[in-house]
């Protein structure tokens, strides 16, 4: 019985070390100010604008999901 | 084989108290049987004093993520031109499936569709013709995870069979799709996601058994394993090639982490939603993420300012978010939720573009096409929709 305890405290133990450890390795990455990540998602945005046919309305014809037409399958 | 099995049974034995694995990072030995015995009251205080130093540790990460915290993306937003009339239909519904519609993922080739169900059926659809292409019934029901191979030879698959398998899709039509299948991934419980890395050689996956795992293809080898939710993990995403070696992955723990495909090691974690994360995806820069969750709302969150950026919500959003992507700039958010409707949000202002009704039922897996075109729909009505 004793050993059966014994064993789990150095279960628990080696949890915690491990959430610790984990805990200083977030603690120390480098961060960025949100003012300057939020700035640089906005500047992706606008960089890929044009090219996102759901943001920039391209003509039915070049999108094939909107176009009339319909499709012959050639077997 | 064997490594899988011996992972997934430390794992177990982990969390039911045996002897713990060890990490490469601690630099102390656990105390020596020996040495338990003539400190009987050291044991405890050792843990108490882990203890109260995790809570500190905690707090301080909450401290140095506060600091950075000087503006909202909104107000940052407030200067660029607001979205354009938005305007997305149903253009094509593709019916087959004989029960919900739990995951699906769009072929590189921009027009075909994986899409898997609960009634233990894989298909692939040409979407712009709505034809059924492959069908394959798989040996268990709830078939929650399905993925496209980058070279579109091969799909991916599993569920309550707690694999993933992979099947050659063949130019025959007539050909038993079943006879070439490969057992790939083996985890202790249901699988949740897959995906393939940047080829068809390296699949990754999420399972109920609390654990990602990175397996080679041809040899159904573990290569990595992932361990630091506390719950099963629901979804994963891959980060885009172009940012190295990392996927984030969310879980019924209500934490989304961020992950360093090499090594293993959770690298950074966040803890802000309220309820399990059913989806997560990468922002097309790399460098933040979007999670939707079971408690209604879906949020931005970017690694290098290491924090929640951004919440995307309203009072009449009670439902939670099954499943989230982003447009191809990353400007528009998709989330499809559990109350049968698809919310477009503003990513960077923050407000609701547009709500777009159709799906009879639950929505369960949303993507946007790979050239950005489209997007389809999966729900638990049994369809799945293409939208544009």
């Amino acid at each position: 019985m004793q050993d059966a305890a014994m064993s789990n405290n150095m279960a628990k133990i080696a949890d915690a070390r491990k959430a610790v450890e984990q805990l200083k390795l977030e603690v120390n990455i480098d961060r960025m100010m949100v003012s300057k990540a939020a700035e640089e998602l906005m500047a992706f945005c606008e960089a890929h604008a044009k090219e996102d046919p759901l943001v920039t309305q391209v003509p039915s014809s070049e999108n094939p999901f909107r176009e009339k037409k319909l499709f012959c399958v050639i077997l | 084989k064997d490594d899988v099995i011996a992972a997934a049974s430390a794992a177990r034995a982990r969390r039911s108290g045996r002897v713990g694995l060890a990490t490469a990072s601690r630099s102390t030995s656990d105390p020596h049987p020996a040495e338990m015995a003539t400190h009987e009251l050291h044991p405890n205080d050792t843990l108490t004093t882990l203890k109260m130093e995790s809570e500190n540790l905690k707090a301080k990460l909450e401290e140095e993520r506060a600091k950075l915290h000087d503006v909202e993306l909104h107000q940052v937003a407030e200067k660029i031109e607001a979205l354009g009339q938005f305007v997305m239909k149903t253009r094509r519904t593709l019916k087959g499936h004989g029960n919900k519609v739990l995951c699906m993922d769009w072929c590189k080739d921009k027009r075909r569709i994986v899409s898997s169900s609960q009634d233990g059926k894989v298909i692939v659809w040409d979407a712009f013709t709505t034809n059924k292409e492959h069908a394959v019934t798989m040996p268990c029901t709830w078939v929650m995870a399905c993925a496209y191979a980058p070279s579109g030879c091969a799909v991916a698959c599993g569920g309550l069979d707690n694999k993933c398998s992979v099947y050659p899709l063949s130019l025959d039509k007539n050909e038993n799709l079943a006879a070439k299948k490969k057992s790939v991934a083996m985890h202790t419980n249901y699988l949740s996601a897959c995906s393939f890395t940047n080829s068809d050689m390296q699949i990754l996956t999420s399972s109920g058994d609390g654990t990602c795992a990175l397996w080679d293809v041809e040899s159904g080898q573990l290569l990595q394993s992932f361990h630091g939710h506390g719950a099963d993990v629901l979804c994963l995403d891959l980060a885009p090639s172009e940012t190295g070696n990392t996927f984030v992955s969310g879980g019924c723990d209500k934490k989304a982490n961020v992950w360093d495909m090499r090594s293993g090691q959770c690298i950074q974690s966040f803890e802000t939603h309220e309820s399990d994360i059913n989806s997560v995806r990468y922002y097309p820069s790399g460098d933040a993420f979007a999670s939707g969750s079971d408690d209604a709302t879906c949020r931005l969150y970017d690694l290098r300012a290491d924090r929640e950026v951004a919440i995307y919500s309203k009072e009449s959003i009670i439902f939670g978010a099954s499943s989230v992507d982003f447009s191809l700039s990353g400007r528009l958010l998709f989330g499809g939720y559990n109350d049968y409707t698809i919310n477009v949000w503003d990513v960077l202002k923050g407000n609701r573009v547009s709500i777009l009704f159709g799906h009879e039922n639950r929505v369960s897996t949303l993507r946007v096409s790979p050239d950005g075109t489209a997007f389809c729909s999966g729900s638990w009505d049994h369809t799945l929709r293409i939208w544009a």
